[in-house]
């Protein structure tokens, strides 16, 4: 099934950037993703420094699945988890773009570019929808249930 | 090793100053499962301890790969920063384990008598109404034993962060 990431899902994960995970050999690694953008329906790149990059890799790169969710939640605002599988980026204009305002907003040099292509979306909320798959309520789906539970707030930088 | 004072008060639940955190956990076959807890503790010098409400690949995970990470989620900028991620291996102690049934010093028996009834102790009125769940079920405590913790700052990311 192809998934479109829903407006308010976008706005989260650009607004206030991610938490990851991977877990290439069993064992999860954690990271924090400051500067996150969507550039496709549901593909997420995410610039990294290189200890980012070697933390969550710590044997070097390997083609596997990638959890994460948006950093910096208080209460749950954003209660999504996203699952892919990750490539890598070294070159081409999306990598140069990316490296760039990793540097000019954070100070510091990003070495890679993960490019996330999502393929399962998750519920984070506490009570009856935890764990409930969203996905595959297709995006018309997911915009319903966004606006039947009253979530159509997003970061205040997109208000 | 040992949690500093500062990671203890980050360790409590957020409306007495403490943190939202991520439990990543992972399959076998390296599926990772991330998702946000809002009940949590520190216990003796080297435990997390997190509320099994609502909990389901999580479960799962655990129950098949006792690895797994607490990463502070928010408010990491609090204090002079909260950038830590704590690594180890959980067990969930569930309701009628044996009390004498030991995870690395914390029996199942203390755990559940201290946290096994956690929305009582401390109930969630920071949350607002439009998020906060009808009604709780505990099934038990996610104990985590941590064998290390790592800094998530940007630009020292991976630095070890834990005493010795």
């Amino acid at each position: 099934m192809t998934i479109q990431l829903t407006e308010r899902m976008k706005a989260w994960i650009e607004g206030l950037g991610c938490h990851l995970c991977t877990a290439p050999e069993g064992i999860p690694n954690v990271v924090v993703a400051p500067l996150a953008r969507v550039v496709g329906p549901a593909r997420v790149a995410f610039p990294h420094s290189s200890d980012n990059f070697k933390t969550l890799y710590p044997k070097g790169f390997q083609k596997s699945w990638v959890s994460f969710g948006v950093s910096h939640l208080g209460s749950v605002r954003a209660p999504y988890q996203f699952k892919g599988v990750a490539e890598i980026l070294y070159e081409g204009s999306l990598f140069l773009d990316l490296i760039k305002e990793h540097e000019n907003q954070l100070g510091i040099a990003a070495s890679v570019v993960l490019l996330v292509n999502v393929r399962e979306v998750y519920c984070t909320k506490p009570g009856y929808l935890a764990g409930q798959r969203l996905d595959v309520l297709g995006y018309d789906g997911m915009c319903a249930l966004e606006k039947s539970l009253g979530w159509i707030d997003v970061p205040s930088s997109f208000r | 090793m040992k949690f500093s004072p500062a990671m203890k008060r980050a360790l409590t639940v957020p409306k007495d100053g403490g943190c939202v955190v991520y439990l990543a956990t992972t399959s076998l076959d390296g599926k990772p499962n991330m998702v946000p807890m809002r009940y949590v503790a520190s216990f003796a010098e080297d435990k997390v301890l997190l509320a099994d409400m609502f909990l389901l690949k999580t479960k799962a995970n655990l129950k098949e790969n006792p690895n797994c990470i607490v990463a502070i989620a928010y408010p990491i900028d609090a204090d002079r920063g909260r950038w830590w991620a704590f690594r180890g291996m959980a067990v969930v102690m569930e309701y009628d384990m044996d009390p004498g049934y030991d995870w690395y010093g914390s029996k199942a028996g203390e755990v559940l008598e201290k946290w096994g009834r956690w929305e009582e102790k401390e109930p969630p009125l920071e949350v607002p109404p439009d998020i906060v769940y009808g009604v709780a079920v505990q099934r038990g405590v996610v104990v985590l034993h941590v064998t290390d913790a790592y800094s998530l700052r940007l630009g020292e990311t991976g630095r070890e962060v834990l005493e010795r």
